[in-house]
């Protein structure tokens, strides 16, 4: 498949994206996850245009701290200005692209450029040209006009979130209902959460998709892809119960959960961490609401659209930053809620790292099916059939708490087949007032 | 190691005996082999039940930064205990491991190996160099490579255990979806 450029937003090329997912009736065309054209629309049209997670707000506490991570391939500095705000900008030299910051995390006054030393704010002004007087009388020259590219940035319960498009909606339109889930991580106890130090960063040879898919939704595989981590760690694996478990999603964001409570929390094998869970119960209930509070620990996964996943109860936020169609950089943060006596900070730590982490017994076996699943569309029959995204049709219920699209019983695929209801949405829709809520 | 500088800096530590500084590599050659050939329960017969095995995420972080590009506080890839490289090995065993079946040819090979006295006659600090590859299926070919620091002691017994092993792998981005082994 080839496509314009996809930013001139030719109705052909919509009906030829549209084809290629059914969300209502779950087939997923299998060149979304190989085609380099595809691709290209991808990062125009999803990660040039959506919230994407950049950083905690305790990753750069101090006005100077900065990191730099990516939106899309695009690398970005994050930044904590001396109006103590958060900015984000392109790590790239107005003048000749080079990259201005090499170091992945720190504190700075200013962003100076190896090449020729051009040097940028904190907020990403052009603040300092060698040799400026060069410039004078110069009728292209406009230090105001030459700073780097800066995104929007927004937040919500203390994760930032940046955005290069104008016209999206604000981060809270964006998120919808699915707020009054991230609430459930974000908002348990006053204090908030805050993030661990450093963070784990690895390459798969995988396309973006099949992890974001596989954390909004895929309880399915939990019992059997991590059969030989749970069997390990506890000589069985736990049951599901179709009735006391559901998915929901709202804006393509979405959730797979069971109200087990402490079942993901559990599997970190720190029984501190189950105690502390039980012991905070009530705090929970008053700030959540029952329903919810059965949320904070359970057997459950998450994904905000496009690319940000969290495990509750873990206590693990990443994100799935594309690296070409078939590759894919995972980042792994562990958090806790700030008030949780420091003791348990080293029990997260430790205890996400022994389960999902590079060399954690559970992630260790999803980076294998993540790769598989990408490389085996290299085949150009093996693309002809389409893939089946349909368990759980016709799932969805009226719930008299939970908000946004409802299904009973975590295993199911409802929440795939709502990502990628949203992906088509984004892709096919030439301005942001095109994009339905959902 | 909490310093900025993570390449351990004692270069003048007086020679050890020549009988000790080979037994103490063939330990480590013999070790490399027990992974490569994926007998994981008699290379934990290997640790010291006192064992402390750390692979630090490593962070590229500008030379005049005085944050540590390597802390204990900070996440890692390992940092076990016994019973945490015990549970790892129970999961591999598994016949449920999927990503190990096919097996994961290992190569794991040591070199550069210096043996440094301690203040403890029983306990030396041991430094090695570790390229492995892993091949798996059709094509795939992982590399790691990592500069070891190992505490190597001596029991009542004669035996040789590895009582501290800090491994600082070289990529700050692995290149690799997982670690299914030990370095």
């Amino acid at each position: 498949m080839s496509f314009s450029h996809p930013q001139s937003r030719q109705t052909e090329d919509a009906d030829a994206l549209r084809g290629l997912v059914d969300p209502k009736q779950g087939w997923l065309d299998r060149s979304i996850f190989w085609d380099p054209a595809i691709y290209a629309v991808e990062l125009e049209r999803i990660f040039a245009r959506s919230w994407i997670f950049v950083a905690h707000d305790t990753q750069v506490p101090n006005v100077g701290d900065f990191l730099t991570t990516y939106v899309g391939e695009d690398a970005v500095i994050v930044s904590r200005a001396r109006d103590n705000k958060v900015h984000v900008f392109i790590n790239s030299c107005s003048h000749r692209g080079n990259r201005v910051c090499f170091a992945e995390a720190g504190t700075a006054r200013r962003f100076t450029c190896n090449f020729h030393g051009w040097s940028y704010g904190l907020d990403g002004a052009l603040s300092g040209v060698t040799a400026e007087h060069l410039y004078k009388n110069n009728p292209t020259f406009d230090r105001k006009k030459l700073g780097l590219h800066k995104a929007r940035v927004e937040s919500y319960g203390g994760m930032h979130f940046a955005n290069f498009d104008p016209d999206a909606p604000s981060l809270a339109d964006y998120l919808g209902d699915f707020r009054w889930y991230l609430d459930i991580i974000l908002d348990n106890d006053e204090g908030g959460i805050e993030f661990i130090d450093g963070n784990i960063k690895s390459r798969l040879k995988c396309n973006w998709k099949f992890p974001a898919e596989n954390f909004i939704g895929d309880a399915y595989h939990a019992t059997w892809t991590h059969s030989s981590a749970l069997l390990a760690l506890f000589g069985k694996v736990p049951e599901m119960h179709a009735d006391r478990s559901y998915q929901v999603n709202a804006n393509g964001h979405g959730w797979e959960f069971g109200t087990d409570f402490v079942g993901n929390a559990a599997t970190l094998c720190e029984p501190e961490i189950v105690d502390y869970l039980r012991e905070s119960e009530a705090m929970f209930q008053e700030r959540l609401g029952k329903t919810r509070s059965r949320m904070v620990g359970s057997l459950s996964s998450a994904t905000v659209f496009p690319n940000l996943s969290f495990l509750a109860g873990h206590n693990t936020f990443r994100t799935w930053n594309p690296k070409g169609p078939t590759e894919t950089e995972l980042h792994t943060w562990v958090f806790l809620n700030r008030n949780a006596p420091d003791a348990l900070k080293e029990k997260y730590r430790r205890g996400v790292m022994l389960t999902f982490s590079p060399a954690g017994v559970f992630e260790m076996d999803d980076g294998e099916n993540f790769e598989h699943c990408t490389a085996s569309n290299a085949g150009v029959v093996t693309r002809r059939r389409k893939l089946h995204t349909g368990l759980g049709l016709g799932s969805e219920i009226d719930h008299p708490e939970l908000k946004g699209h409802v299904h009973q019983n975590q295993i199911n695929e409802a929440n795939h087949r709502a990502f990628y209801q949203r992906w088509v949405d984004l892709m096919t829709a030439p301005i942001w007032a095109d994009v339905p809520a959902r | 190691m909490d310093s900025s500088n993570t390449v351990e800096a004692t270069v003048d530590a007086p020679l050890v005996d020549r009988d000790l500084a080979y037994a103490i590599e063939q330990f480590l050659y013999r070790e490399a082999r027990l992974l490569d050939g994926e007998r994981y329960e008699e290379w934990l017969e290997l640790m010291a039940e006192d064992i402390h095995y750390w692979m630090p995420g490593i962070q590229a972080r500008y030379r005049a930064d005085k944050v540590a590009k390597i802390s204990l506080s900070r996440m890692a890839y390992f940092d076990d205990d016994l019973d945490y490289l015990r549970k790892r090995v129970e999961r591999a065993r598994q016949t449920t491991a999927w990503a190990e079946d096919p097996p994961t040819r290992h190569f794991h090979m040591v070199t550069n190996i210096e043996v440094q006295p301690t203040e403890r006659p029983n306990e030396w600090t041991v430094h090695s160099l570790v390229f492995n590859l892993r091949h798996r299926n059709e094509a795939e070919q992982l590399e790691l490579t990592a500069r070891r620091r190992d505490l190597i002691r001596q029991e009542a017994t004669g035996v040789l255990k590895i009582a501290r092993r800090f491994i600082q792998l070289q990529q700050t981005v692995l290149q690799a979806k997982n670690i299914n082994t030990f370095l």
